[in-house]
């Protein structure tokens, strides 16, 4: 089954290999950059991006490969947009472990993320203290 | 059956690299890139977000750690900065302070037109890039890439196909040409970064310091061999 899948893998790599992309790749891309394209194209069709999202650590993380930088982080961003604030605490940790580069603004979501799950706090959509000095 | 013309820019921009000062790169060291929201001087409204999703993969597979794109231009809107440009005028330092990013890599759409004509279609493609220091604000690398492709009635093949499907009258697809685009732009050697951290010859495939007009400029230190395996940094 597993050989099966290598195959197929190779298949769509060759058969990729002429438009430029997808060859001899440090990482399982499994599409992402085309569900990021689809998303903008169709953005109504919200939940086919995140599937595909899931997708690509699932297939990642079975085949012992390692999920592209910023997977974790963008599945966990779109659960917090559906407001699975845990669920999406759980992804930003996993990028935050994988790519010690992201830990500055995971826990910067994560803090937020508590701040959200808080009965009292108002649900901010986005850790505003962070971006918010940014526009200076 | 349709002849597909390739015009001569893309051969053009793959022999000749320009020369490149990577020493402010190198001595930068990033590890991080944060690739902000692209700024579009075309007509084409969605061109931005769709070049938006070409960067990431190329940029990764140079070794680098790029921060999701999305997440990125998602918090930004939130926060009022849902213009380009205000994020690109913004200060590079306090971006990558926010972000925890070490780099900002700018990119700007040129053009991203299709012109349509008697006897052919032509779609041109132009981008212009560039990294800038997240401590300093300095500019550490630039690139500028134009992509042309042009179909006349005629020929067959592949090439033709994919070459036809690009300037599809209904609806030109610019894709395949903003990604060749990117790695043009990134090649090494070439007019890109060397590897980054998460390659296996970070550090190795540096040019040689200070000797830009010797030979050995044009050969760098460690060049890849064509037929060498890629090891992945990390098990499959």
């Amino acid at each position: 089954m597993r050989a099966l899948h290598t195959l197929g893998a190779v298949a769509v790599l060759a058969w990729l290999g002429p438009f430029g992309c997808a060859q001899n790749t440090m990482y399982r891309w499994g599409g992402y950059d085309e569900a990021l394209y689809d998303h903008y194209k169709n953005p109504q069709k919200r939940d086919d991006y995140v599937a595909k999202l899931s997708g690509i650590i699932q297939a990642a993380e079975e085949h012992g490969g390692v999920v592209p930088p910023g997977c974790y982080a963008e599945y966990g961003w779109a659960l917090y947009e559906e407001g699975r604030i845990a669920d999406a605490v759980v992804y930003f940790e996993k990028e935050s472990k994988r790519w010690p580069e992201s830990r500055t603004l995971m826990e910067k979501l994560i803090r937020n993320a508590a701040r959200a799950k808080a009965p009292a706090a108002a649900p901010a959509a986005v850790p505003a203290s962070t971006v918010e000095e940014a526009k200076k | 059956m349709k002849r597909i013309l390739v015009l001569a820019a893309l051969a053009a921009a793959c022999a000749q690299p320009p020369k490149k000062d990577y020493s402010k790169l190198i001595s930068s060291n990033p590890r991080a890139i944060l690739v902000v929201p692209v700024v579009n001087k075309s007509v084409d409204v969605d061109a931005a977000d769709y070049f938006l999703s070409t960067l990431s993969v190329p940029l990764a597979e140079r070794g680098y750690y790029v921060f999701p794109v999305n997440l990125v231009k998602r918090m930004l809107e939130d926060e009022g900065m849902a213009d380009a440009s205000l994020v690109h005028g913004s200060d590079p330092t306090r971006l990558c302070t926010l972000f925890g990013a070490d780099a900002v890599l700018y990119v700007t759409i040129e053009q991203w037109t299709a012109r349509y004509m008697i006897l052919s279609t032509q779609v041109t493609v132009e981008f212009d890039y560039v990294l800038k220091d997240g401590r300093t604000g300095e500019e550490l690398w630039k690139d500028h890439q134009t992509g042309v492709y042009a179909s006349q009635s005629g020929g067959q093949g592949l090439a033709g196909a994919i070459a036809a499907a690009i300037v599809a009258k209904a609806a030109p697809n610019y894709m395949p040409m903003a990604r060749e685009a990117n790695a043009r732009a990134l090649a090494y050697p070439g007019p890109g970064f060397p590897a980054g951290p998460y390659r296996p010859e970070y550090r190795k495939d540096l040019p040689p310091p200070a000797a830009p007009e010797s030979p050995a400029a044009a050969k760098p230190a460690a060049p890849r061999a064509p037929g060498a395996p890629q090891a992945p940094a990390a098990p499959q």
